[in-house]
């Protein structure tokens, strides 16, 4: 069983999300501290990974910016994606030496925990072939970007609990002319994002073997604050 | 030529991947790198990797071009140490 701390952000800008992260990931890398989690709620924002472009963006520059939503190119993998309230972001921070050095079954088990949150609440969720991510049908309920530097990662999940489709309909996700659907959507279940978190926790530490320990993410902010 | 392991960088074992594709080379030919160093990032099943400097050296010739597949073990470029 593998010691992995937990930190729940809560509602926090991307900037200051993607700061933590690099903070964590250079500390993991040095060994400074040992496998963390974060889950975090965004403010509304669309992010391009490495093989993405702006002109999967469908809405004029002056219309995104008087909607307000801020653009960001990072080195994921992946095209664009939106993350805003009412969707779970998970970026686990974690030395893949550790999990076998295979990528292909990290995606697969960020896919398998967000198939079985999905089964928690009595919809059949699938993967499909060449299109990483999870399905509901043909509609997507959840995207993965990843990005990996000495076999330690960044980046991670992202899972429609009951996110703004209007934004979503701002771009083409992942490139593609897909139809996004929130879990919301298809269950009539009280879903409170705490249970919903907890839920996706519980299915990680299942698949990574993971002794989950829950940390005051004050401490770290500390670092980026200074 | 390409069989010789010590004067390539070879993209390494990342599981069970059947092939990437050349993102970016991080140095270029005639290039100097310390072991660590960032060399070259790929991507895969929406995940990018970047390759580090196995050891010191020199970059002498890029074989494997960005928007180029490759896969486990083939050689990206040509070194010197």
């Amino acid at each position: 069983m593998k010691h992995v701390i937990h930190l729940a952000l809560g509602r926090t800008d991307y900037a200051r999300a993607y700061a933590l992260q690099h903070e964590l990931h250079r500390m993991r890398c040095q060994g400074e501290i040992g496998d963390v989690v974060i889950t975090v709620e965004h403010d509304p924002v669309f992010t391009i990974g490495r093989s993405g472009s702006r002109s999967n963006i469908r809405v004029s520059e002056a219309e995104r910016e008087r909607v307000g939503i801020p653009v960001y190119e990072i080195e994921r993998g992946g095209d664009i994606t939106y993350h805003g309230p009412g969707q779970i972001v998970c970026y686990p921070i974690i030395d893949l030496r550790d999990y076998g050095r295979d990528i292909k079954r990290y995606i697969a088990s960020l896919e398998q925990a967000m198939i079985g949150l999905c089964a928690d609440y009595g919809v059949e969720a699938t993967r499909r072939a060449g299109y990483p991510g999870v399905w509901v049908g043909m509609r997507k309920i959840a995207s993965i970007g990843v990005s990996v530097r000495h076999w330690v990662t960044l980046h991670g999940l992202a899972f429609n609990v009951d996110v703004n489709k209007e934004h979503f309909a701002m771009i083409n996700p992942c490139g593609l002319p897909i139809e996004m659907i929130s879990l919301a959507e298809l269950t009539p279940d009280d879903m409170p994002m705490e249970r919903v978190i907890e839920g996706l926790l519980g299915h990680m530490r299942q698949l990574f073997d993971w002794d989950i320990l829950e940390r005051d993410v004050n401490e770290y902010w500390r670092r980026i604050d200074g | 030529m390409e069989q010789d392991n010590d004067n390539y960088l070879r993209l390494p074992d990342l599981g069970e991947v059947d092939e990437v594709t050349i993102v970016e080379w991080l140095k270029g030919e005639g290039e100097g790198f310390s072991t660590g160093d960032d060399l070259v990032e790929v991507e895969t099943e929406k995940t990018t990797f970047i390759v580090d400097a196995p050891s010191d050296g020199r970059m002498v010739r890029i074989t494997r071009k960005e928007g180029e597949k490759a896969r486990v073990g083939d050689p990206l470029a040509e070194l010197t140490s």
